[in-house]
């Protein structure tokens, strides 16, 4: 399938355009927000690894908003959000700051966050240390590095090697990312989409990966991460209720993550079948009502 | 691509309330009912290369506003295939649908028809008392001058690139390639791979010597203009037209003229294809929900 690499020169028309959008400012980096609907509950919808911005929860804002209040923000990294050069502001817990600040500028004690496989760690420490922010938390495709394996073709390439030729995932590679950047993305775009059908969602993804670049992505990469360790403890500090959704299919973090993160927070685990990494953008009718039926459940 | 009927139904949005068979002149025709209360829209079928599932994205939504009926043409879906030329008329469709309004204890009906050859039109001028109104997405009805076929349909060509796959010999070659180039024609819009599937599919539900009982070509397959003007004289329902602006198997222009014979409101879609039903089905439930409402 061929798919025309170029970024877009405008944003997509919206099903729904936010009720209020603004920026907070921590240590020099400005972070974009935005809120749609009002109400109670608030649903935070957190930012994945920054290869894509708030963009990817399109298919849940229009509806969630519907029936409470949600507020979204691009990563540091992409989207509106700036796009710093030092490793040490991509840390996982500057991340979960800047969900603070942005509760804060937003008038949001509490909220119930959903986050999409890195969106995963962040809405992890939000949960284990600020219990009195978060009144539960809703994972899909975590990448959770606390239990469960990884996957196989993701484990024979070393991400530091120069080597002759990059194929597969031997393309999540520093010196690959920072002189094929665009390859890059849409090889790890269509990995994330193995169903049938995903031509859209493909283009989308490699349109809002294209909006930042390999050095930002490798920032990230040398930037602190929570190891295996630091993940299981704060799974033992989570008291809020859980939702675990996974990909039967996922190609990027196996199904067995999602199900330790269940495990350890005491949390619900919902394995979709026939669903790759993205079930929120590829399934959103049922992801959507997943989610709904969680927020009724905390009602 | 890779072809292959389907070994089974897909599972539905919403599965029919009643189902059933009429039989007129021998030929079984099978159709469906959903919903209830008034008013009845018709969903009819178009050429027999898809049949009624076509529907698929207006029947869920249609089916809380009323009561739907649908049903499959002769020769594909669960209809009989005759082998009598005569099965397939115009008018002998339109009858079916008399036969499946009778069937399903439906006085009158709102009827959206896709790609009309002239059949819909014919129910719609020559029963009145049968339909209440007439939406027609995508009419293939000449009102002036005829289609002129590029390649003849019955002689061997020496190639069978693009439209040269509109050729019996062709087609009873490699009916799936035919399929899969006509489907690929219908649905030109970007991200259309599951409308396409599930056309060829449809398609490969029937074969090329069904299709053959009734066609020679649409230069032949097509209404005379002539008689487009007689009927369209008659027609004294309200009727909405409805045509993409990229079509590539029938030309917007088309419609436009159509709508100005029947004095009929037109919409134009812009950047849809053939299918916009299928492909753009949020947008032309809407347009159908605007216009049955304005009936009541």
């Amino acid at each position: 399938m061929a798919v025309e690499l170029t970024t877009q020169t405008r944003e997509q028309t919206r099903a729904r355009y936010p009720d209020d959008s603004g920026y907070v400012e921590r240590d020099d980096v400005r972070v974009h927000y935005e809120v749609y609907g009002s109400g109670e509950p608030t649903v935070l919808l957190l930012p994945t690894w920054c290869l894509f911005h708030s963009r990817h929860w399109k298919l849940q804002i229009p509806y969630l908003s519907r029936h409470s209040r949600v507020v979204t923000f691009d990563p540091r990294g992409n989207g509106k959000s700036d796009r710093p050069r030092d490793p040490k502001a991509y840390d996982e817990r500057e991340y979960a700051a800047d969900a603070l600040a942005v509760m804060d500028a937003t008038a949001t004690e509490q909220a119930i966050v959903v986050g999409f496989s890195m969106g995963g760690q962040r809405g992890l420490i939000l949960a284990a240390e600020h219990p009195e922010r978060v009144a539960g938390a809703v994972f899909i495709g975590p990448s959770f590095p606390g239990g469960g394996e990884a996957l196989a073709a993701r484990m024979e390439f070393d991400f530091d090697l120069e080597y002759e030729t990059y194929e597969g995932w031997a393309k999540h590679n520093r010196h690959y990312w920072l002189s094929e950047y665009a390859d890059w993305v849409a090889f790890f775009v269509g990995e994330m989409f193995p169903e049938s059908h995903s031509t859209k969602p493909i283009e989308d993804g490699i349109g809002w990966g294209l909006e930042t670049d390999g050095e930002v992505l490798v920032s990230t990469y040398d930037a602190p991460e929570l190891t295996p360790e630091d993940a299981r403890t704060l799974t033992s500090r989570v008291r809020c209720p859980v939702l675990v959704i996974h990909g039967g299919q996922d190609a990027q973090s196996s199904v067995t993550r999602g199900a330790a993160l269940a495990d350890q927070t005491g949390g619900e685990l919902v394995v979709l079948e026939g669903s790759g990494h993205a079930a929120h953008i590829r399934h959103p009718v049922k992801v959507s009502l997943l989610i709904r039926e969680f927020l009724d459940s905390l009602a | 691509m890779i072809v292959a009927a389907p070994t089974r139904e897909q599972t539905r949005a919403r599965y029919p309330e009643a189902e059933g068979f009429v039989e007129r002149n021998g030929v079984r025709i099978f159709w469906e009912r959903y919903g209830e209360g008034e008013p009845t829209i018709l969903l009819p079928p178009t050429w027999e290369l898809v049949h009624s599932r076509c529907w698929k994205m207006q029947i869920p939504y249609l089916a809380r506003h009323g009561r739907v009926v649908t049903f499959d043409p002769p020769g594909n879906g669960r209809s009989d295939r005759p082998l009598e030329e005569a099965a397939y008329e115009r008018s002998e469709m339109a009858e079916y649908a008399v036969a499946v309004l009778d069937a399903t204890e439906v006085e009158r009906a709102i009827v959206v028809s896709w790609c009309d050859m002239g059949e819909w039109l014919i129910l719609t001028a020559e029963h009145p008392e049968r339909v209440s109104g007439l939406i027609s997405i995508a009419p293939a009805i000449p009102v002036h001058e005829r289609e002129v076929p590029e390649y003849p349909f019955d002689e061997e060509l020496d190639t069978d690139e693009g439209w040269a796959k509109e050729n019996r010999h062709y087609w009873l070659r490699d009916w799936a390639g035919y399929v899969e180039f006509f489907i690929s024609k219908m649905f030109t819009e970007p991200h259309s791979t599951k409308q396409v599937e599930d056309a060829v599919g449809w398609g490969l539900e029937t074969d090329a010597e069904t299709l053959l009982v009734s066609f020679r070509g649409w230069d032949t397959k097509e209404i005379d203009p002539a008689t487009t003007v007689e009927l369209c004289a008659k027609v004294r329902c309200p009727v909405l037209v409805v045509h993409g602006t990229e079509d590539e198997l029938v030309e917007p222009e088309r419609a436009r003229s159509l709508a100005a014979e029947l004095g009929a409101a037109a919409v134009f879609l812009e950047g849809s294809g053939h299918g916009p039903h299928a492909r753009d089905p949020v947008q032309v439930n809407l347009i159908l929900r605007d216009f049955i409402a304005s009936l009541a």
